[in-house]
């Protein structure tokens, strides 16, 4: 038992502290204050209002709308942030060209744009796109720069030295020195992701995610609204928690790091 | 001078740093030696001794000069050469296994026939039960084995060693000594050594190379004597301390006029 609390205590005790905070808040609003549903909403009522968005399939048609655009604006960040990045590290005058631009654009509050954006893209799969592009693809583009600058130039040539050519350095040193880098920039984009899609829908919309907590938060339904941003925590940690799984498995050298 | 199996004639390198006044790391710089041979180079802090095994690496290319391994003229890395690094060069994220497999896969060779003989040699270096530890979870001597393993396992000619020993404390370094030599008379390579520590020049070496401060030239050369193989008894012999101190006075004047750090 002991032996057995030992492996698990991690995940004991936050899921209890996940469950106390749940029970603390329902007894609150059940003994304590009165329940007035137009400011506040309880455990038990945003729980049963969420299994009825899930039976109506409203919560599964809302979050394949704003599925969608997640993914297509993620996968571009991806596709240029790591390139961008790459030749901003590994050519000395790209990268002081760029790099105060650059983080003068990752340093502000980009979502302050997003109505622009919607303005010329649409509120479709492209406007909100965008934005999410606009939002993730500086986390790749300046943790891919990073991880570039931190190559080992005494691995660069080692690999020279028994043979290795251009190609050679990008397999052997160059991708794998920077992948942890990458990884970390893909969960901290992921966090930002999320916020482009809420915020894109609550400007324009007319379905999705965003759009609905907007809807649910106008008409005071409040249990249904905090319902679905419990949907948004639980895919964020999932993504986040996924992230990191995938890279203690992928990356097992850097434990010892 | 003879012909060596190792020749270097003449060897010039100038270094100009950004911002910084020009460095003559190597002047007219010559060394020979002979197949199977175990050369050290010794020399003040500075001097251009590790520049010389990375310009006959390969990996530097000199202002001018001659030089060939086995009559052939070196211009660029061969897998006649191999290096052992300092700070080791191990790739963090390959197993001790793929770290030694490195070369053969740069030529090409199939993964199966690399481990094959990747095997042979992680027996020769000790470090059998080792094949899927990662560099991190290994000791500075273990790591440097790898090290030694990784530039023997291509089979070539010649072992570069850039003070493969001087990042590890001083147990551990008279026992990798100790494990050099007898890896020395199992692989039958020809060895060239640059430290900066007398003792280990004296006890690995047939022949001694001492430099002089930047830029560095031969000052002398002092052949070794002693009977092969070596123990460790032999360092407290008379023979041995009068070899140390002949070489001490010879490296004396180099390291004091430059006040650099003396470390033995």
């Amino acid at each position: 038992m002991d032996k057995f609390f030992e492996d698990w205590r991690r995940p004991i005790l936050g899921s209890l502290a996940i469950i106390c905070f749940f029970l603390a808040w329902e007894a609150i609003l059940t003994w304590g204050i009165p329940l007035n549903k137009f400011i506040i909403s309880k455990p038990s009522l945003i729980f049963a209002g969420l299994f009825q968005d899930m039976n109506s399939g409203l919560l599964w048609r809302d979050l394949l709308i704003s599925g969608r655009p997640l993914v297509f604006g993620y996968v571009a960040a991806v596709l240029v942030g790591i390139p961008l990045g790459v030749v901003m590290g590994w050519r000395v005058r790209v990268g002081y060209s760029l790099d105060p631009l650059l983080t003068a654009f990752y340093a502000s509050p980009l979502v302050a744009v997003a109505p622009l954006v919607i303005i010329y893209f649409g509120v479709g799969v492209a406007g909100k796109a965008t934005l999410i592009f606009i939002l993730c693809v500086f986390p790749f583009i300046f943790n891919s720069f990073a991880g570039v600058r931190s190559v080992d130039l005494l691995l660069i040539n080692a690999v020279r030295s028994f043979g290795g050519r251009e190609w050679d350095l990008y397999r052997i040193v160059i991708v794998p020195t920077i992948l942890p880098f990458v990884v970390a920039g893909a969960r901290f984009a992921i966090g930002r992701g999320l916020i482009a899609v809420l915020v894109g829908e609550f400007f324009a919309a007319s379905e999705g995610v965003g759009y609905r907590i907007a809807f649910y938060s106008d008409m005071y339904v409040l249990d249904r609204m905090f319902g679905y941003i419990l949907v948004i925590m639980v895919i964020a940690v999932a993504f986040t928690e996924g992230i990191r799984w995938a890279e203690r498995t992928a990356f097992p050298w850097r434990v010892g790091m | 001078m003879t012909a060596g199996y190792i020749q270097a004639k003449n060897v010039n390198l100038t270094f100009t740093p950004p911002n910084r006044a020009p460095v003559t790391a190597l002047q007219e710089f010559d060394v020979a030696v002979a197949e199977r041979e175990f050369v050290s180079i010794v020399g003040p802090s500075g001097c251009g001794k590790s520049t010389f095994l990375n310009v006959l690496l390969g990996l530097v290319k000199p202002d001018s000069g001659e030089m060939s391994i086995h009559g052939k003229r070196v211009a660029g890395p061969g897998r006649d050469r191999a290096m052992v690094f300092q700070e080791f060069g191990l790739l963090p994220w390959r197993t001790v296994e793929d770290n030694i497999g490195l070369g053969p896969e740069l030529q090409g060779i199939p993964k199966k026939q690399r481990r094959e003989r990747g095997r042979h040699f992680i027996d020769m270096v000790g470090l059998s039960g080792f094949e899927h530890h990662f560099p991190h979870e290994l000791s500075g001597g273990m790591k440097q084995r790898v090290g030694i393993a990784r530039a023997l396992v291509s089979d070539p000619d010649v072992l570069l060693m850039d003070e493969p020993f001087a990042a590890l404390d001083a147990q551990t370094r008279d026992i990798m000594q100790a494990e050099l030599l007898r890896i020395w008379q199992e692989a039958k390579k020809t060895v060239l050594f640059v430290t900066h520590q007398i003792e280990e020049a004296v006890y690995l070496s047939d022949r001694v190379i001492i430099m002089t401060k930047r830029p560095g030239r031969t000052k002398s050369i002092l052949k070794i004597p002693l009977a092969r193989p070596r123990g460790y008894e032999m360092r407290v012999t008379p023979e041995f301390n009068e070899l140390k101190l002949r070489i001490w006075n010879e490296l004396k004047d180099e390291i004091d006029s430059q006040g650099g750090p003396v470390r033995d």
